[in-house]
């Protein structure tokens, strides 16, 4: 019973998130020139709670990567966006 | 105003048209370099975006066929920016003041307070480019003169974010008053991370070679 119930537990941790490292998905007008889009890079990377971001050309999207138990509030990623020279559509998030 | 200095001031103002070949206003907090060189100039811009909206900088350039020097600063307003789903336009408004200095023939050691003023427009998606730009130059005392050029651009291929980026355009120049008015140069635009490259070779054979970077 007491093997089972280690069994169990450990089941429980290893399935688990670790520590909920989040991200967004930000929806971007006039994403189009790689080497434009750099600048978003060296803007978000200035940002203690990012980990890193990705851009999506295709689809318009950057998907940026919070540190574990860090974020920003979609009113502070449209700031950054727009401070940038963008816009943004919308906003969703991937907890 | 004889000829000789209305040609050499052409082709100076033709230069400073010719050598804001990538956006002038970068991100806030943005450095860039902008090394350009042509059939007649090398010249070096560096400026700094304390916003998304304006840029301040700094620019040496040299005219080797009138031994032309211009030192002098440079501001340029992102004057308004149209963010659509898949493409992207601009207008900006660029102006400049600065000292030209000439060690050429009659002019050796002859200098003037110089401004300059112009429009840039652009639009691009992320197969299409075209752009257009004009330059109005008064080098005070010694004349003044408008310069204009546009480019034509198309992708062969659609890079991904990081890839290596691949652009072939036809960059037009027209300055009325010089001794050749127009010149058609045909380039390769490549950008990588934050590194930008052109390469090109006008109709009179002349060589063209920037380099652009931002950090």
């Amino acid at each position: 019973m007491k093997k089972l119930t280690l069994l169990t537990l450990s089941l429980v941790t290893l399935s688990a998130p670790a520590m909920a490292a989040s991200s967004a998905m930000i929806n971007v007008n006039g994403l189009v020139c790689d080497f434009c889009a750099r600048a978003l890079e060296k803007v978000f990377g200035k940002q203690e709670a990012v980990s890193d971001i990705d851009v999506n050309l295709d689809t318009k999207i950057i998907t940026v990567n919070f540190k574990d138990g860090q974020n920003l509030s979609d009113d502070a990623l449209t700031a950054l966006i727009t401070d940038s020279g963008y816009n943004v559509e919308g906003i969703s998030r991937d907890e | 105003m004889t000829f000789k200095t209305m040609a050499a001031i052409g082709l100076l103002a033709g230069a400073l048209c010719n050598s804001a070949y990538a956006r002038p206003v970068s991100y806030p907090g943005g450095w860039t370099s902008m090394i350009s060189n042509n059939g007649s100039n090398n010249a070096v811009h560096i400026h700094y975006s304390p916003t998304a909206n304006y840029s301040l900088g700094v620019r040496s350039q040299y005219n080797r066929d009138k031994e032309f020097w211009f030192n002098g600063v440079q501001v340029n307003n992102l004057i308004k920016r149209w963010n659509e789903p898949d493409s992207q336009a601009n207008f900006y408004l660029k102006s400049g003041a600065g000292v030209t200095r000439s060690d050429y023939g009659d002019y050796d050691g002859k200098t003037a307070g110089t401004f300059f003023t112009g429009i840039a427009l652009d639009w691009e998606d992320r197969r299409f480019f075209t752009s257009y730009e004009n330059t109005y130059f008064d080098a005070g005392d010694i004349d003044d003169h408008y310069a204009q050029s546009a480019r034509v651009g198309v992708a062969p291929y659609i890079g991904d974010y990081g890839d290596l980026h691949t652009w072939m355009m036809v960059l037009l120049d027209h300055e009325p008053e010089a001794e050749h008015p127009v010149t058609v140069t045909p380039l390769v635009r490549m950008f990588k991370d934050v590194h930008l490259v052109e390469a090109g070779l006008s109709n009179r054979g002349e060589v063209t070679l920037n380099w652009v970077i931002r950090y």
